[in-house]
């Protein structure tokens, strides 16, 4: 039987950077195939190529065994490949059946919509699938799980052949993912073949026929659920070494600096517990969504949690606010430096101190201006950010020297306890390094290191011990020197 | 590769070998060249240009306009907006020499002048930071509602019989220069002094050009915002004072359309309706050049009618050119 879609040996690379190397992948009529790897394994991009949002450097797309090139995800519809993207696409103001047929309402011969066939085109819609959805309700009004099911109606309206999945049950309950499952096994038996793209094990290998497992951008293998379990996918994700990319670890004192204990916020996170020792690099692992930034902005008193303490050096904290932190000393590396870490129209030197005036200003309020250059030169040269001139503004830097700034930035501050997240994303292998470098001679100089990351080889590289999140809770902190991967990997999924 | 100027540089700046080159991409040399270009020229095209009488008239006129504008350039600094000055200056008026007409003694008439002048200014502050409502919308309401109280509170009559020692703050003079004018010319330095280095103004640069990374910074970007909508409304309730005595009355409609001219100014200046920017000495000679190119339009007989459609011009220009300044950052 051929296979209703097919990529044949393809490949895509962003500028040097390779991130699909001749992958090939089918999924047949009746099918679910499930499509599993880390973050960054590339799944996105795959599936960003079947539907055209970008175009692959090399290899084949074929349809029920005829060579395809859409350039866009509304031709690929056309053709019968129906995308469902993580981010929902749904208007809240229109009606359930104005946004499955938006730009394909059915009109009269004046261009006037026929609304009552519109209606009965949706509820049709939503009979075949066995679901039971008001098409005059408004989107708004309905739950984030019933919104993602009107999603999934919209792309099989399309008469879709092949129904593609990006994390659908990322926002799901789990009476809401009982529910998904009974359609896709509807959707099975009329035919349609399904990719299913996901980080949830348990999930993929309930609803799965064939498993294909991606890591750094190329097919390591498929398996058969029935023949396979978690563990052996897991390491199908994960299998490669760290290499000597990471700094040695230093010595970690017993000394406690900081404790989290029972820190709640239903329903981002719930009874967070752990503790982070002078001089250590505590890392948080977890998959996006984990509830990882939420519990580090809580701790910094950027977000406000309902329940748990916080102790700095034994004293218990109430922080209101980030500017309480950094004076008791805790500072946070924003995960995302261009929206809320950096100043981008100011210049080096503005975005260095910008933590730190406090330091730099006299009984009067007045700033010294003197001592506030020769902060920004130290760091610069301290954090090895070029090219060394703190009056060239932000955005003329590259992304590794905007993230060693924003480092620059919350070590002037002068903390006890660095909270990073995600700190080397997006830069180059060669700051990464020197990031890792200046985490480590932090923890050495008996500064507390917490560094979440989404990256494994980095949170395993880098840390004393792990802590691991799974849906807003710790699932397992990992301590010693031979983490496996594998490990972390199982409890951070389900 | 953009090199721009820091907020901490008061010194090596004009060091530079492109120091000419420089100067000319300095917003504050474009407008004293324009200044005196509009000076030279009115100066030839009408003799009562040079007069004393025009040109105390000219300097005294633009004061007002001059406080308001400092007051807008820094709530613009913190990317907001304050539609209510006008307003603000009107019911302060009223307030102010209602109280004068009712025996209150001067200090109190203008201590509660100003009194309800900054609460009009923490009212906007406060919807604006705490309760993260759009500046344009809040000021706009409050445009409404002060002027509203101040048609209320007088019944749309001029409030006259003032004590003449009130009057005096308006209409003294040293040197032949008005008191007022010193003042302006006092607070224009002390500002600046400040914007460059107070740190509550420094950190509005940063509020200005990011919120949410300032408060993640541990900048106190509520109180400051607030602290910038209490100046802004403070400045506008200090010109009301003067207009008031100088003119030796107050009426329910001073300051109309006020708001304008100082956004105009302001963004002339080196402000942007984007936050982030804004120069004191900038907004300073851009009051100065509308006052010229106004007073230019009276002398060479223009309808005053047509005064506003000139301000709306100059004013929508000016925006452009903001726009076009930004787009030029983004693209770099």
């Amino acid at each position: 039987m051929t296979p209703v879609l097919e990529i044949r040996r393809a490949s895509k690379s962003f500028g040097s950077h390779r991130v699909l190397h001749e992958v090939s992948f089918g999924v047949d009529a009746g099918e679910v195939h499930a499509l599993v790897g880390e973050n960054g394994a590339g799944k996105s991009t795959l599936m960003n190529i079947i539907s055209g949002i970008h175009r692959r450097d090399a290899g084949e797309i074929l349809l029920n065994g005829e060579s395809i090139d859409p350039t866009d995800p509304w031709q690929a519809r056309q053709l019968g490949i129906s995308v469902v993207f993580q981010e929902l696409s749904l208007t809240p103001n229109m009606t359930v059946a104005q946004n499955i047929f938006v730009r394909r309402e059915p009109t009269s011969a004046l261009g006037l919509v026929h609304w009552r066939q519109l209606n009965d085109d949706a509820r049709a819609l939503f009979e075949r699938i066995g679901i039971d959805i008001s098409p005059t309700e408004l989107v708004g009004n309905y739950s984030v799980g019933i919104q993602q099911i009107i999603e999934i109606a919209k792309a099989i309206s399309f008469d879709a052949k092949v129904l593609i999945m990006d994390e659908p049950t990322s926002a799901l309950s789990e009476s809401e993912v009982d529910r998904l499952f009974s359609i896709i096994a509807e959707l099975k038996q009329q035919g349609v073949a399904i990719v299913f793209i996901s980080h949830k094990l348990g999930e993929v290998l309930r609803i799965a026929d064939r498993v294909s497992v991606l890591r750094d951008g190329e097919m390591v293998g498929v398996v058969n659920p029935s023949h396979s379990n978690q563990d052996e996918i897991i390491h199908m994700m994960v299998g490669r070494s760290l290499g000597d990319l990471y700094p040695a670890k230093g010595v970690v004192s017993d000394e406690i600096l900081l404790e989290v204990e029972g820190l709640s916020h239903p329903p981002l996170f719930r009874d967070i517990s752990f503790s982070l020792r002078r001089g250590e690099i505590l890392g948080i692992a977890g998959l996006v969504g984990a509830g990882r930034t939420e519990v580090a902005r809580a701790i910094f008193g950027a977000d406000r949690y309902s329940r748990g303490s916080v102790k700095l050096a034994g004293i218990k904290l109430d922080l209101k606010s980030p500017r309480q932190a950094i004076e008791k000393g805790i500072v946070y590396l924003t995960e995302d430096r261009k929206v809320m870490g950096l100043f981008l129209s100011m210049t080096m030197r503005d975005n260095i101190v910008s933590s730190a005036l406090a330091r730099f200003t006299d009984a009067l309020g007045l700033l010294k201006h003197r001592a506030i250059v020769n902060e920004s030169l130290r760091a610069i040269k301290q954090n090895d950010i070029r090219p060394r001139d703190d009056l060239l503004s932000m955005t003329s830097l590259s992304g590794g020297n905007q993230q060693k700034s924003l480092l620059a930035k919350c070590l002037s501050a002068n903390p006890k306890v660095l909270i990073a997240d995600e700190p080397t994303r997006g830069v180059d292998v060669g700051a990464k390094v020197k990031i890792h470098q200046a985490l480590r001679d932090l923890a050495n100089r008996g500064i507390g290191v917490i560094v979440i990351s989404s990256e494994l080889p980095e949170v395993l590289g880098l840390s004393d011990r792990v802590v691991v999140f799974r849906e807003g809770h710790v699932s397992a902190v990992l301590d010693g020197d031979n983490i496996a991967q594998a490990d972390v990997m199982r409890y951070a999924v389900q | 590769m953009r090199r721009s100027i820091s907020l901490f540089d008061s010194f090596q700046r004009l060091r530079s070998s492109l120091a000419l080159a420089r100067l000319l991409q300095n917003r504050s040399v474009i407008l004293a060249l324009l200044i005196l270009v509009i000076s030279i020229a009115l100066s030839v095209l009408t003799p009562a240009f040079l007069s004393s009488r025009n040109l105390t008239f000219v300097i005294t006129g633009m004061t007002y306009d001059l406080l308001l504008a400092l007051g807008m350039t820094i709530v613009l600094l913190l990317w907001g907006i304050d539609l209510s000055v006008g307003s603000v200056l009107g019911l302060t008026a009223v307030v102010t020499t209602m109280l004068l007409q009712d025996g209150a003694s001067i200090p109190l008439a203008i201590g509660v002048g100003m009194g309800v002048s900054a609460l009009c200014g923490a009212t906007n502050g406060f919807f604006v930071a705490y309760l993260n409502i759009a500046p344009f919308i809040v000021t706009l309401g409050m445009m409404s509602v002060a002027r509203g109280i101040a048609t209320v509170l007088t019944s749309g009559y001029f409030v006259s019989g003032l004590p003449d020692a009130y009057k005096a703050i308006g209409q003294g003079r040293l040197f032949n220069v008005p008191y007022m004018v010193y003042f302006a010319l006092v607070v224009v330095v002390i500002l600046a002094f400040l914007l460059r280095n107070w740190r509550p103004l420094r950190e509005a640069f940063y509020i200005g050009t990011n919120p949410e990374a300032a408060r993640l910074a541990g900048i106190r970007v509520a109180l400051i915002t607030l602290g910038g909508y209490v100046f802004c409304s403070m400045m506008a309730g200090t010109a009301a004072i003067f207009m008031t005595s100088r003119l030796s009355m107050g009426f329910f409609q001073f300051g109309l359309g006020a708001e304008l001219k100082a956004i105009a100014a302001a963004v002339i200046g080196g402000a942007s309706l984007r936050g982030g920017t804004g120069s004191i000495f900038g907004a300073t000679l851009a009051v100065f050049l509308l006052a010229l190119i106004n007073n230019g339009f009276v002398l060479l007989q223009g309808s005053p009618n047509a005064q506003n459609v000139i301000m709306g011009g100059i004013l929508v220009i000016a925006i452009m050119i903001d726009a076009y300044r930004r787009r030029e950052l983004a693209e770099d």
